[in-house]
């Protein structure tokens, strides 16, 4: 019963930390979204052209970032590249851990996005792409006006996953001392070794968060008719 | 009209066309008929570059369209196609299918591209469809709004590839009725198809294709009852 008392104690104790936490994990996944969908779609059409100035730094950096953990990619980042920069000119060179964590994010989350935007074009029917060209449509407005109004829809449920995964994710960035959710409590553990109550607390707020996402993508979904008619 | 020359068309190691030469006037409607993987679909496919020819000339009214330096999309504007799996926008109604290239390629504007888009519909017999989307469309409706679509850019020729092939048998009627009607009016038309009945009616010509070339051609009747060639004799015994 004493157990039970002291594990709620810590729990209310630790939870205001864990809402700045929360905001932070929040903040860096949003931007991180953000960038990472406009890199996605670039390299998506990029690793889709015909043409290897763009095709193959496409195919590059999403093979990279896709073969390596997160976790290294934040390492090299956040450590690596200042070290570099600054063997290189002597200078001491040190970036913002938010920043950082959220340009490693998006950069990671560009490439899944980037496979996930070209595997929707793809799989819409070649038959749409010639019916559209066969009538004098240009590549660019048979894209717009055909082939992504239907690639969307096949495009936004795995993209909605990959920002669950991404907001789950984030939590690597403690390693590098962003006060996001896991780091404040892992803080809070280090002060109190209360590491059950703390982390099960850390565990419910990811979930909530999580959750809501799931929520805000299925009304948008909803918005954009993903499932309905459309064969 | 269409001129061909010596056509040849390669995937890879493979040569699918072996030296096409053919001539179609205007208002004339050429069938072109053939066992699988003759050919059939890569030679209209090659008359409006949605193939790229590996060897000899195309000429639609003296334009050699082959030249690299054509605009493709301007010989596209000119030549209808109409395909055997349809190929409907799903995610517009009838009407918006008819309209979109209208308004995009030839800058209508959405008034004038939605009453012609209307007009079309009721010439192929679906005025009331308008505002249906194609997966509510029977197949035979569906091949009827495609046509509509293709006519909305005033094409010179129309190309059909097996346009009622993917059609259950009621409705392959209601289609070539649509497509007699647009032989009687004038227009040439390239139609790969095995319907005996529309070549008879409307054809002017039949051509026998076999292993990427025309093996015979002739008038329907000379075809289909007096082939000379045993490739051709052979082939007919089979679909007819
Ligand atoms: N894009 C392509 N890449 C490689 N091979 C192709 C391609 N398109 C067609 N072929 C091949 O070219 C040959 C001729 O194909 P085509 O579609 O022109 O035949 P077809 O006469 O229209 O046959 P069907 O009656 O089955 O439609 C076939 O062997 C086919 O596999
Ligand atoms: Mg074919």
């Amino acid at each position: 019963m004493s157990l039970l008392v002291s594990y709620l104690e810590h729990a209310v104790a630790v939870f205001p930390s864990l809402l700045r936490g929360a905001v932070i994990t929040v903040e860096v996944t949003t931007f991180s979204i953000f960038f990472g969908l406009i890199l996605g779609t670039i390299a998506a059409f990029g690793k889709l052209s015909k043409r290897n100035v763009f095709k193959l730094p496409s195919i590059v950096y999403i093979d990279f970032i896709r073969g390596t953990p997160l976790f290294v990619q934040i390492l090299l980042f956040y450590y690596g590249i200042p070290g570099l920069v600054t063997a290189a000119t002597g200078e001491v060179f040190r970036i913002d851990p938010i920043i950082a964590g959220i340009v490693v994010c998006s950069i990671n989350s560009g490439a899944y996005n980037a496979e996930i935007v070209r595997a929707g074009i793809k799989s819409v029917d070649r038959g749409q792409m010639e019916a559209a060209r066969s009538l004098g449509m240009t590549d660019r407005q048979a894209m717009k006006d055909v082939i992504m109004p239907q690639a969307v829809k096949l495009i936004i449920p795995p993209l909605g996953n990959e920002f669950i995964a991404l907001l789950k994710d984030s939590s690597l960035l403690a390693i590098i001392s962003v006060h996001e959710l896991s780091k404040n409590g892992m803080l809070y553990v280090s002060k109190t070794f209360a590491a059950f109550p703390t982390y099960i607390s850390v565990a419910l707020v990811y979930l909530a968060l999580t959750m809501g996402i799931s929520r805000i993508l299925a009304y948008v979904e909803r918005r954009l008719g993903v499932s309905d008619r459309s064969e | 009209m269409i001129e061909v020359n010596n056509l040849h068309k390669h995937f890879g190691k493979l040569e699918v066309l072996k030296g096409i030469s053919e001539k179609v006037d205007e208002r004339e409607v050429v069938c072109v008929i053939g066992p699988s993987g003759s050919g059939k679909s890569t030679f209209l496919r090659c008359l409006n570059l949605l193939e790229t020819p590996t060897a000899g000339e195309i000429r639609i009214e003296g334009e050699l369209v082959t030249d690299p330096r054509v605009d493709i999309n301007k010989i596209r504007e000119e030549v209808g196609m109409v395909f055997q799996r349809f190929n409907l926008f799903p995610h517009m109604t009838a009407l918006k299918n008819v309209a979109l290239a209208p308004m995009r390629v030839r800058g209508l504007s959405e008034k004038e591209a939605y009453d012609r888009a209307h007009d079309l519909l009721k010439k192929v017999g679906l005025e009331d469809k308008a505002d249906v989307y194609p997966s509510s469309l029977s197949g035979g409706q569906q091949q009827r709004v495609a046509i509509a679509r293709a006519l909305a850019m005033r094409p010179k020729i129309m190309l059909f590839d097996e346009p009622t092939s993917a059609l259950d048998p009621e409705m392959v009627g209601e289609v070539l009725n649509v497509m007699k009607d647009l032989a009687k009016e004038g227009m040439t038309m390239i139609v790969v198809t095995h319907e005996m009945g529309f070549a008879r009616e409307v054809g002017d010509r039949v051509l026998f294709m076999d292993e990427g070339v025309i093996v015979e051609k002739g008038t329907p009747d000379e075809i289909f009852f007096n082939a000379q060639n045993e490739r051709t004799k052979s082939f007919l015994s089979k679909i007819l």
